[in-house]
Protein backbone atom coordinates (compact mmCIF):
# COMPACT_ATOMS: atom_id res chain seq x y z
CA UNK A 1 0.00 0.00 0.00
CA UNK A 2 2.83 2.37 0.91
CA UNK A 3 4.54 1.61 -2.41
CA UNK A 4 1.40 2.46 -4.38
CA UNK A 5 0.91 5.65 -2.38
CA UNK A 6 4.56 6.60 -2.92
CA UNK A 7 4.33 6.01 -6.68
CA UNK A 8 1.13 8.08 -6.88
CA UNK A 9 2.69 10.91 -4.90
CA UNK A 10 5.85 10.94 -7.02
CA UNK A 11 3.73 10.98 -10.18
CA UNK A 12 1.70 13.94 -8.91
CA UNK A 13 4.85 15.85 -7.98
CA UNK A 14 7.14 15.13 -10.89
CA UNK A 15 4.90 14.52 -13.92
CA UNK A 16 4.49 17.97 -15.47
CA UNK A 17 0.76 18.38 -16.14
CA UNK A 18 0.09 22.11 -15.66
CA UNK A 19 -3.60 21.96 -16.59
CA UNK A 20 -4.22 19.08 -14.18
CA UNK A 21 -2.26 20.85 -11.44
CA UNK A 22 -4.33 23.98 -11.97
CA UNK A 23 -7.54 21.95 -11.83
CA UNK A 24 -6.41 20.39 -8.56
CA UNK A 25 -5.52 23.77 -7.13
CA UNK A 26 -8.83 25.16 -8.40
CA UNK A 27 -10.69 22.45 -6.49
CA UNK A 28 -8.78 23.11 -3.26
CA UNK A 29 -9.12 26.89 -3.56
CA UNK A 30 -12.79 26.58 -4.53
CA UNK A 31 -13.49 24.63 -1.35
CA UNK A 32 -11.60 27.14 0.77
CA UNK A 33 -12.82 30.31 -0.99
CA UNK A 34 -16.05 30.89 1.01
CA UNK A 35 -14.20 30.33 4.30
CA UNK A 36 -11.39 32.64 3.20
CA UNK A 37 -13.87 35.38 2.31
CA UNK A 38 -15.63 35.06 5.65
CA UNK A 39 -12.37 34.90 7.60
CA UNK A 40 -10.96 37.87 5.69
CA UNK A 41 -14.09 39.93 6.37
CA UNK A 42 -14.02 39.12 10.10
CA UNK A 43 -10.28 39.87 10.27
CA UNK A 44 -10.74 43.27 8.60
CA UNK A 45 -13.48 44.17 11.06
CA UNK A 46 -11.28 43.15 13.97
CA UNK A 47 -8.38 45.17 12.55
CA UNK A 48 -10.65 48.21 12.15
CA UNK A 49 -11.91 47.83 15.71
CA UNK A 50 -8.32 47.51 16.96
CA UNK A 51 -7.34 50.66 15.10
CA UNK A 52 -10.29 52.51 16.62
CA UNK A 53 -9.37 51.33 20.14
CA UNK A 54 -5.77 52.49 19.70
CA UNK A 55 -7.28 55.97 19.60
CA UNK A 56 -5.66 59.37 19.67
CA UNK A 57 -2.02 58.24 19.80
CA UNK A 58 -2.36 56.64 16.39
CA UNK A 59 -4.34 59.59 15.07
CA UNK A 60 -1.60 62.06 16.03
CA UNK A 61 1.01 59.92 14.31
CA UNK A 62 -1.20 59.62 11.24
CA UNK A 63 -1.74 63.39 11.21
CA UNK A 64 2.02 64.00 11.23
CA UNK A 65 2.53 61.53 8.37
CA UNK A 66 -0.28 63.10 6.37
CA UNK A 67 1.17 66.61 6.88
CA UNK A 68 4.49 65.43 5.46
CA UNK A 69 2.71 63.69 2.61
CA UNK A 70 0.75 66.89 1.87
CA UNK A 71 3.94 68.92 1.47
CA UNK A 72 5.36 66.34 -0.93
CA UNK A 73 2.14 66.06 -2.92
CA UNK A 74 1.84 69.86 -3.25
CA UNK A 75 5.37 70.02 -4.67
CA UNK A 76 4.57 67.23 -7.11
CA UNK A 77 1.25 68.83 -8.05
CA UNK A 78 2.88 72.09 -9.09
CA UNK A 79 5.24 70.14 -11.36
CA UNK A 80 2.42 68.01 -12.72
CA UNK A 81 0.30 71.06 -13.57
CA UNK A 82 3.08 72.33 -15.84
CA UNK A 83 3.50 68.89 -17.38
CA UNK A 84 -0.24 68.52 -17.93
CA UNK A 85 -0.41 71.91 -19.67
CA UNK A 86 2.46 70.91 -21.96
CA UNK A 87 0.84 67.54 -22.56
CA UNK A 88 -2.51 69.05 -23.54
CA UNK A 89 -0.88 71.50 -25.90
CA UNK A 90 1.13 68.76 -27.62
CA UNK A 91 -1.86 66.43 -27.87
CA UNK A 92 -3.95 69.08 -29.55
CA UNK A 93 -1.08 70.00 -31.83
CA UNK A 94 -0.54 66.46 -33.05
CA UNK A 95 -4.20 65.50 -32.89
CA UNK A 96 -3.54 62.46 -30.77
CA UNK A 97 -6.59 60.71 -29.51
CA UNK A 98 -6.89 60.16 -25.78
CA UNK A 99 -5.44 56.93 -24.54
CA UNK A 100 -8.02 54.20 -24.47
CA UNK A 101 -9.15 53.55 -20.90
CA UNK A 102 -8.50 50.19 -19.35
CA UNK A 103 -11.22 47.80 -18.36
CA UNK A 104 -10.55 47.11 -14.72
CA UNK A 105 -12.08 44.44 -12.47
CA UNK A 106 -12.24 45.43 -8.80
CA UNK A 107 -11.28 42.54 -6.51
CA UNK A 108 -10.91 42.10 -2.78
CA UNK A 109 -7.86 40.42 -1.31
CA UNK A 110 -8.96 37.36 0.66
CA UNK A 111 -5.67 35.91 1.85
CA UNK A 112 -1.90 35.85 1.63
CA UNK A 113 0.63 33.15 0.83
CA UNK A 114 0.46 30.06 3.03
CA UNK A 115 4.10 28.94 3.05
CA UNK A 116 6.08 32.18 2.92
CA UNK A 117 7.98 30.92 -0.13
CA UNK A 118 6.20 33.35 -2.45
CA UNK A 119 5.13 36.96 -2.22
CA UNK A 120 1.55 36.47 -3.30
CA UNK A 121 -1.99 37.46 -2.38
CA UNK A 122 -5.21 35.68 -3.35
CA UNK A 123 -8.14 37.55 -4.85
CA UNK A 124 -11.77 36.64 -4.33
CA UNK A 125 -12.50 36.57 -8.08
CA UNK A 126 -11.31 34.24 -10.81
CA UNK A 127 -11.84 33.18 -14.41
CA UNK A 128 -15.64 33.29 -13.95
CA UNK A 129 -15.30 37.05 -13.49
CA UNK A 130 -13.06 37.46 -16.53
CA UNK A 131 -9.67 37.31 -14.83
CA UNK A 132 -6.94 35.63 -16.87
CA UNK A 133 -3.36 34.65 -16.14
CA UNK A 134 -0.59 37.22 -16.64
CA UNK A 135 -2.97 40.19 -16.39
CA UNK A 136 -1.53 43.19 -14.54
CA UNK A 137 -2.88 44.04 -11.09
CA UNK A 138 -2.88 47.64 -9.91
CA UNK A 139 -4.13 49.65 -6.95
CA UNK A 140 -4.51 53.39 -6.31
CA UNK A 141 -0.94 53.27 -4.93
CA UNK A 142 0.49 51.81 -8.14
CA UNK A 143 1.52 48.46 -9.58
CA UNK A 144 0.77 45.48 -7.36
CA UNK A 145 1.89 42.58 -9.59
CA UNK A 146 0.41 40.17 -12.07
CA UNK A 147 -2.02 37.25 -12.01
CA UNK A 148 0.09 34.10 -11.74
CA UNK A 149 -2.66 31.49 -11.47
CA UNK A 150 -6.36 31.91 -12.14
CA UNK A 151 -8.96 29.36 -11.04
CA UNK A 152 -12.75 29.73 -11.45
CA UNK A 153 -13.28 31.38 -8.06
CA UNK A 154 -9.89 32.82 -7.12
CA UNK A 155 -6.77 34.35 -8.63
CA UNK A 156 -3.24 34.20 -7.23
CA UNK A 157 -1.34 37.47 -7.69
CA UNK A 158 2.45 37.43 -7.79
CA UNK A 159 3.51 40.69 -6.13
CA UNK A 160 6.06 42.96 -7.76
CA UNK A 161 8.35 42.31 -4.76
CA UNK A 162 8.63 38.58 -5.58
CA UNK A 163 11.90 37.60 -7.29
CA UNK A 164 9.91 35.76 -9.98
CA UNK A 165 8.11 38.97 -11.03
CA UNK A 166 9.79 41.07 -13.72
CA UNK A 167 8.46 44.30 -15.19
CA UNK A 168 9.87 46.54 -17.89
CA UNK A 169 10.15 49.99 -16.32
CA UNK A 170 11.53 53.46 -16.75
CA UNK A 171 12.55 56.36 -14.58
CA UNK A 172 9.96 58.99 -15.40
CA UNK A 173 12.23 62.02 -14.82
CA UNK A 174 14.95 60.99 -17.24
CA UNK A 175 13.07 58.48 -19.41
CA UNK A 176 15.73 55.88 -18.58
CA UNK A 177 14.67 52.29 -19.18
CA UNK A 178 15.43 49.20 -17.10
CA UNK A 179 13.96 46.00 -15.70
CA UNK A 180 12.33 45.87 -12.27
CA UNK A 181 12.72 42.54 -10.48
CA UNK A 182 11.39 41.69 -7.02
CA UNK A 183 13.92 41.37 -4.19
CA UNK A 184 11.78 39.95 -1.37
CA UNK A 185 11.58 41.90 1.87
CA UNK A 186 14.17 43.66 4.00
CA UNK A 187 14.65 42.98 7.71
CA UNK A 188 11.97 45.55 8.57
CA UNK A 189 9.52 43.57 6.47
CA UNK A 190 9.27 46.20 3.75
CA UNK A 191 8.91 44.74 0.26
CA UNK A 192 11.84 45.53 -1.99
CA UNK A 193 12.51 45.51 -5.71
CA UNK A 194 15.51 46.27 -7.86
CA UNK A 195 15.66 48.13 -11.15
CA UNK A 196 18.40 46.53 -13.23
CA UNK A 197 20.06 47.09 -16.59
CA UNK A 198 20.06 50.87 -16.26
CA UNK A 199 22.54 52.50 -18.63
CA UNK A 200 25.43 53.50 -16.37
CA UNK A 201 25.90 56.79 -18.22
CA UNK A 202 22.39 57.92 -17.22
CA UNK A 203 21.97 59.83 -13.99
CA UNK A 204 19.71 58.19 -11.41
CA UNK A 205 18.82 60.07 -8.23
CA UNK A 206 17.41 58.87 -4.92
CA UNK A 207 13.71 59.75 -4.95
CA UNK A 208 13.24 59.34 -8.70
CA UNK A 209 9.88 57.87 -9.61
CA UNK A 210 9.88 54.50 -11.38
CA UNK A 211 6.91 53.68 -13.63
CA UNK A 212 6.03 50.88 -16.03
CA UNK A 213 7.38 51.41 -19.54
CA UNK A 214 4.60 49.49 -21.30
CA UNK A 215 7.19 47.36 -23.11
CA UNK A 216 6.67 44.07 -21.20
CA UNK A 217 6.12 41.26 -23.66
CA UNK A 218 4.88 38.53 -21.31
CA UNK A 219 1.16 37.76 -21.47
CA UNK A 220 -0.99 40.87 -21.60
CA UNK A 221 1.88 43.22 -20.72
CA UNK A 222 1.69 46.02 -18.19
CA UNK A 223 -0.05 49.32 -18.94
CA UNK A 224 2.25 52.25 -19.54
CA UNK A 225 3.03 54.82 -16.86
CA UNK A 226 1.79 52.95 -13.77
CA UNK A 227 3.67 53.98 -10.64
CA UNK A 228 5.93 51.25 -9.22
CA UNK A 229 7.91 53.08 -6.55
CA UNK A 230 10.67 55.55 -5.76
CA UNK A 231 14.41 54.97 -5.98
CA UNK A 232 15.80 54.25 -2.52
CA UNK A 233 19.48 53.55 -3.30
CA UNK A 234 21.64 53.65 -6.41
CA UNK A 235 24.48 51.17 -6.98
CA UNK A 236 27.11 51.98 -9.58
CA UNK A 237 29.74 49.54 -10.77
CA UNK A 238 32.51 51.29 -12.66
CA UNK A 239 33.69 48.08 -14.28
CA UNK A 240 30.22 47.01 -15.47
CA UNK A 241 27.95 48.15 -18.28
CA UNK A 242 24.97 48.88 -16.11
CA UNK A 243 23.96 50.35 -12.78
CA UNK A 244 21.05 49.26 -10.62
CA UNK A 245 18.72 50.95 -8.18
CA UNK A 246 16.83 49.64 -5.16
CA UNK A 247 13.22 50.68 -5.05
CA UNK A 248 10.38 50.26 -2.59
CA UNK A 249 7.22 49.11 -4.41
CA UNK A 250 4.73 51.21 -2.49
CA UNK A 251 1.56 49.40 -3.56
CA UNK A 252 2.64 46.15 -1.91
CA UNK A 253 3.40 47.67 1.51
CA UNK A 254 0.97 46.46 4.18
CA UNK A 255 -2.06 44.26 3.73
CA UNK A 256 -3.94 45.14 0.56
CA UNK A 257 -7.71 45.36 0.77
CA UNK A 258 -8.84 46.08 -2.76
CA UNK A 259 -6.99 45.90 -6.06
CA UNK A 260 -7.90 46.11 -9.72
CA UNK A 261 -7.10 43.55 -12.38
CA UNK A 262 -6.57 45.11 -15.80
CA UNK A 263 -8.86 42.93 -17.89
CA UNK A 264 -8.24 44.28 -21.37
CA UNK A 265 -6.70 47.31 -22.95
CA UNK A 266 -6.03 48.57 -26.42
CA UNK A 267 -2.67 49.40 -27.93
CA UNK A 268 -1.34 52.55 -26.35
CA UNK A 269 -0.45 55.62 -28.26
CA UNK A 270 -2.16 54.31 -31.38
CA UNK A 271 -5.15 56.06 -32.72
CA UNK B 1 -17.41 10.66 13.14
CA UNK B 2 -17.63 13.83 15.22
CA UNK B 3 -13.93 13.68 16.01
CA UNK B 4 -13.06 13.06 12.38
CA UNK B 5 -15.18 16.02 11.33
CA UNK B 6 -13.59 18.12 14.06
CA UNK B 7 -10.17 17.03 12.80
CA UNK B 8 -10.97 18.18 9.26
CA UNK B 9 -12.44 21.46 10.48
CA UNK B 10 -9.38 22.07 12.64
CA UNK B 11 -7.09 21.46 9.67
CA UNK B 12 -9.16 23.85 7.51
CA UNK B 13 -9.11 26.54 10.19
CA UNK B 14 -5.36 26.10 10.61
CA UNK B 15 -4.86 26.63 6.88
CA UNK B 16 -6.73 29.94 7.14
CA UNK B 17 -4.72 30.94 10.21
CA UNK B 18 -1.39 29.98 8.64
CA UNK B 19 -2.14 32.23 5.67
CA UNK B 20 -2.87 35.10 7.99
CA UNK B 21 0.30 34.75 10.08
CA UNK B 22 3.17 37.03 9.11
CA UNK B 23 6.25 35.72 7.30
CA UNK B 24 9.07 37.24 9.34
CA UNK B 25 12.04 38.31 7.22
CA UNK B 26 14.35 37.37 10.12
CA UNK B 27 13.23 33.75 9.64
CA UNK B 28 13.85 33.86 5.90
CA UNK B 29 10.14 34.41 5.24
CA UNK B 30 9.16 31.00 6.62
CA UNK B 31 5.73 30.86 8.24
CA UNK B 32 4.93 28.88 11.40
CA UNK B 33 4.11 25.34 10.15
CA UNK B 34 0.64 24.93 11.67
CA UNK B 35 -0.59 22.41 9.09
CA UNK B 36 2.56 20.30 9.39
CA UNK B 37 2.21 20.29 13.17
CA UNK B 38 -1.43 19.21 12.95
CA UNK B 39 -0.62 16.40 10.53
CA UNK B 40 2.02 15.18 12.95
CA UNK B 41 -0.28 15.54 15.96
CA UNK B 42 -2.88 13.25 14.39
CA UNK B 43 -0.23 10.81 13.10
CA UNK B 44 1.02 10.35 16.66
CA UNK B 45 -2.40 9.84 18.21
CA UNK B 46 -4.92 8.41 15.77
CA UNK B 47 -5.40 5.17 13.84
CA UNK B 48 -4.02 4.56 10.38
CA UNK B 49 -7.11 5.75 8.49
CA UNK B 50 -7.30 9.02 10.40
CA UNK B 51 -3.56 9.51 10.01
CA UNK B 52 -3.82 9.27 6.23
CA UNK B 53 -6.89 11.51 6.16
CA UNK B 54 -5.16 14.18 8.24
CA UNK B 55 -1.83 13.98 6.44
CA UNK B 56 -3.29 14.07 2.91
CA UNK B 57 -5.82 16.81 3.72
CA UNK B 58 -3.16 19.01 5.33
CA UNK B 59 -0.73 18.40 2.45
CA UNK B 60 -3.37 19.11 -0.21
CA UNK B 61 -4.35 22.34 1.52
CA UNK B 62 -0.74 23.47 1.96
CA UNK B 63 0.23 22.78 -1.66
CA UNK B 64 -3.14 23.65 -3.17
CA UNK B 65 -3.22 27.10 -1.58
CA UNK B 66 0.42 27.78 -2.47
CA UNK B 67 1.82 28.91 -5.80
CA UNK B 68 3.73 26.46 -8.00
CA UNK B 69 3.59 22.71 -8.30
CA UNK B 70 2.02 20.22 -5.92
CA UNK B 71 4.89 18.63 -4.06
CA UNK B 72 6.65 20.01 -1.01
CA UNK B 73 3.94 19.15 1.51
CA UNK B 74 2.56 16.22 -0.46
CA UNK B 75 5.94 14.50 -0.19
CA UNK B 76 7.06 15.64 3.25
CA UNK B 77 3.88 15.25 5.33
CA UNK B 78 3.19 11.57 4.47
CA UNK B 79 6.84 10.59 5.03
CA UNK B 80 6.97 12.13 8.51
CA UNK B 81 3.41 10.98 9.18
CA UNK B 82 4.19 7.35 8.39
CA UNK B 83 7.35 7.45 10.50
CA UNK B 84 5.55 9.03 13.46
CA UNK B 85 2.64 6.59 13.14
CA UNK B 86 4.96 3.57 13.14
CA UNK B 87 6.78 4.56 16.31
CA UNK B 88 3.85 6.13 18.15
CA UNK B 89 3.67 3.25 20.64
CA UNK B 90 7.33 3.65 21.55
CA UNK B 91 7.26 7.36 22.30
CA UNK B 92 5.30 9.47 24.76
CA UNK B 93 3.27 11.61 22.35
CA UNK B 94 2.53 14.31 24.93
CA UNK B 95 6.12 14.51 26.16
CA UNK B 96 7.86 17.81 25.53
CA UNK B 97 11.04 16.18 24.21
CA UNK B 98 9.07 14.08 21.70
CA UNK B 99 7.25 17.14 20.46
CA UNK B 100 10.39 19.23 20.20
CA UNK B 101 12.18 16.51 18.22
CA UNK B 102 9.25 15.77 15.90
CA UNK B 103 8.42 19.46 15.49
CA UNK B 104 11.99 20.20 14.45
CA UNK B 105 12.02 17.18 12.14
CA UNK B 106 8.86 18.07 10.25
CA UNK B 107 9.87 21.73 9.99
CA UNK B 108 13.30 20.96 8.57
CA UNK B 109 12.12 18.11 6.36
CA UNK B 110 9.28 20.11 4.76
CA UNK B 111 11.61 23.03 4.06
CA UNK B 112 14.32 20.71 2.71
CA UNK B 113 11.87 19.09 0.27
CA UNK B 114 10.56 22.54 -0.74
CA UNK B 115 14.11 23.76 -1.43
CA UNK B 116 14.80 20.65 -3.53
CA UNK B 117 11.60 20.93 -5.58
CA UNK B 118 11.79 24.69 -6.09
CA UNK B 119 15.45 24.50 -7.12
CA UNK B 120 14.97 21.47 -9.39
CA UNK B 121 11.95 23.00 -11.13
CA UNK B 122 13.70 26.34 -11.55
CA UNK B 123 11.01 28.23 -9.65
CA UNK B 124 13.53 29.58 -7.13
CA UNK B 125 17.30 29.70 -7.68
CA UNK B 126 19.27 27.85 -4.99
CA UNK B 127 21.03 30.22 -2.61
CA UNK B 128 23.08 28.50 0.10
CA UNK B 129 22.79 31.32 2.66
CA UNK B 130 19.03 31.71 2.29
CA UNK B 131 18.52 27.93 2.29
CA UNK B 132 20.48 27.65 5.57
CA UNK B 133 18.48 30.46 7.19
CA UNK B 134 15.23 28.83 6.11
CA UNK B 135 16.23 25.39 7.38
CA UNK B 136 17.33 26.80 10.72
CA UNK B 137 14.17 28.90 11.01
CA UNK B 138 11.98 25.91 10.19
CA UNK B 139 13.73 23.95 12.93
CA UNK B 140 12.97 26.62 15.54
CA UNK B 141 9.46 27.30 14.32
CA UNK B 142 8.63 23.57 14.20
CA UNK B 143 9.89 23.15 17.77
CA UNK B 144 7.82 26.11 18.93
CA UNK B 145 4.62 25.28 17.08
CA UNK B 146 4.09 21.54 17.70
CA UNK B 147 3.85 21.79 21.53
CA UNK B 148 1.43 24.72 21.22
CA UNK B 149 -0.72 22.90 18.67
CA UNK B 150 -0.71 19.71 20.77
CA UNK B 151 -1.75 21.60 23.89
CA UNK B 152 -4.57 23.40 22.06
CA UNK B 153 -5.96 20.30 20.34
CA UNK B 154 -5.69 18.23 23.55
CA UNK B 155 -7.79 20.86 25.35
CA UNK B 156 -10.26 21.02 22.47
CA UNK B 157 -10.68 17.23 22.37
CA UNK B 158 -10.91 17.00 26.16
CA UNK B 159 -13.92 19.30 26.03
CA UNK B 160 -15.77 16.80 23.81
CA UNK B 161 -17.77 13.91 25.28
CA UNK B 162 -15.55 10.84 25.79
CA UNK B 163 -16.00 7.83 23.55
CA UNK B 164 -14.71 4.33 24.18
CA UNK B 165 -12.85 2.13 21.76
CA UNK B 166 -11.94 4.83 19.34
CA UNK B 167 -9.00 3.82 17.16
CA UNK B 168 -5.85 2.70 18.93
CA UNK B 169 -6.73 4.72 22.02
Amino acid sequence: MYAVAAVLLLAVVFVPLPSLTLKGKGAVRGVMAPAERGFSSVWKRLADAGAAIRGMGGAAEKNRDLSLELVRVQAELSQLCDAEADNERLRRAFEFSRQKSYTMIPCNVVSRNISGWWSTVRLGKGTRDGIEENRPVISPDGLVGKVAEATPLTAEVLLVSDPACRVSAKISRSNTFGLVRGAGANLKGLPMARMEFIDKDKEVRVGDEVVTSGLSSAGGGFPKGVHIGYVDKVHRDDSGLYQYAEIIPRATVGLLDYVFVVAAHGPEGVK
Amino acid sequence: MTRRLLMLLTIGASALLQQLLPAWPLFGGVKPPLLAALALYYALRRDSRDMWLAVVTAALLQDGLDLGVFGPALLAFPMIGILAHRIRNEVFADGLVTQLVFGAAIGVFTTFIAILIHSASGQRPFHFGMASVRLLSSLWLGMAVLPLVSLSINKLEASLPQRRGYGWQ
